[in-house]
């Protein structure tokens, strides 16, 4: 139930978004999809691995692959539907923490918040790119052979 | 098959005609390699057109291609980039019918510049849905109702200031920084008169609209994929905007810490 809740948050904080960054209309539906599920996967896998990171590049690698079959399908960029699905997983939280922490003179907390925040964002670009790389390459063999 | 450059004007046309298109796609967030394929593509659709080459970085673009053995380069200042994934979509669009049909190149700066103009959502609806956007992700961080209420508010107000603001064209920092100590400030505000529950959590979501994540993901995959000046430009951008809003919220925390408000 729970995590029914979560997906329709998800869902409607992707929708969003991705009318912030003026998504075509008649992408707005799926690229919520995208966001909700990968959501839904760094819920379940950092819940699981109890690691902020690993959570991040599973949901970052479901966003990416879910963007380029999406992008296949609708004959768009993937960018369209990658950026607002990407947008919740971006570190505030962790930009927030390591600022409080270095307010409060705590230098250890803020270094250990800041290391992970940095982690938690290298993590989101290799969750893209691996996706990317593999659709771009399996483009690559699919028209050259 | 295409054939249709037969002078050096049509030559000029079709090399202003690439980098339009260049920088419209790069001024709304497309990734580096896009814009340089999408260019390279426009150019040598032509068939009098020998060699064809771009080079694209965040700030700026370069094109030259030569015709009738003779180069010509072209270069574009890029400025303010703005997140807007239709226009993307649209110019894509665009590049595919070009490279595809005859049209000609001053016919294709007329479409260029129609499909620049065009607003796919008003600002308004923007803002609205945006600062909706924030307030769900608060909840989505275990925020209650009062807090969802409370950043649904904040951000509509950090928005709006934002937008405000953009047009005095100051730097993105500061941009970043007022917008973030706006939104500190109004989180503290909010649970000192009971209004919002959780300080944390409000404060996280209204910032949330002004994370850089775009530029934080472009970056990293431009630096993969060989596009070095670009990543390191961009990765540039997305650090001291993340710098600016912990700079924001770190001012507004510590006068309160201090017990000044």
């Amino acid at each position: 139930m729970s995590i029914l809740i979560k997906f329709l948050f998800a869902f409607l904080s992707t929708i969003g978004f991705a009318i912030l960054f003026d998504i075509p209309k008649k992408s707005i539906y799926k690229s919520g999809i995208a966001g909700a599920l990968s959501w839904i996967t760094f819920y379940i896998i950092s819940s699981f691995f109890g690691s902020l990171i690993v959570g991040t590049f599973f949901a970052s690698v479901v966003v990416g692959i879910l963007g380029e079959l999406l992008a296949r399908h609708s004959k768009k960029p993937a960018t369209v539907y990658i950026i607002p699905g990407i947008v919740p997983l971006v570190p505030g939280a962790g930009m927030y923490y390591t600022m409080l922490a270095l307010v409060r003179k705590d230098f250890f907390t803020a270094i250990n918040k800041g290391t992970e925040t940095f982690f938690i964002a290298a993590a989101i670009s290799l969750g893209i790119i691996i996706s990317t790389s593999l659709s771009q390459s399996i483009k690559r063999v699919k028209y050259k052979s | 098959m295409n054939n249709n450059i037969v002078n050096r004007n049509d030559a000029k046309k079709l090399l202003l005609l690439a980098s339009l298109t260049g920088k419209i796609m790069l001024k709304n967030g497309a990734e580096t390699y896009r814009v340089e394929d999408t260019i390279e593509r426009i150019c040598k659709s032509r068939m009098n057109i020998k060699y064809a080459d771009a080079f694209v970085t965040p700030t700026g673009i370069f094109v030259s291609l030569e015709y009738e053995e003779e180069m010509m380069t072209y270069l574009i200042r890029v400025k303010n980039i703005k997140i807007d994934l239709n226009k993307i979509d649209l110019v894509n669009q665009f590049s595919r019918d070009f490279v595809n049909s005859n049209m000609s190149p001053s016919e294709g700066i007329d479409k260029l510049k129609k499909i620049n103009k065009i607003k796919n959502y008003s600002s308004k609806t923007k803002v609205l849905f945006g600062s909706l956007a924030c307030a769900f992700f608060s909840l989505l961080f275990g925020g209650t109702i009062m807090d969802f209420l409370s950043t649904y508010i904040i951000s509509l107000i950090v928005l709006i200031t934002i937008n405000k603001i953009d047009k005095f064209k100051m730097t993105f920092f500061l941009n970043n920084f007022i917008g973030a100590s706006l939104a500190s400030f109004l989180s503290l505000a909010s649970t000192t008169i009971g209004f919002g529950e959780n300080m944390d959590i409000i404060i996280i979501g209204s910032i949330m609209a002004l994370v850089p994540g775009v530029a934080i993901t472009n970056a990293i995959r431009d630096t993969i994929s060989g596009d070095f000046i670009s990543g390191l430009s961009r990765g540039m951008e997305a650090v001291f905007s993340a710098l600016a809003i912990a700079f924001g919220v770190g001012f507004v925390l510590n006068i309160y810490f201090k017990g000044m408000i």
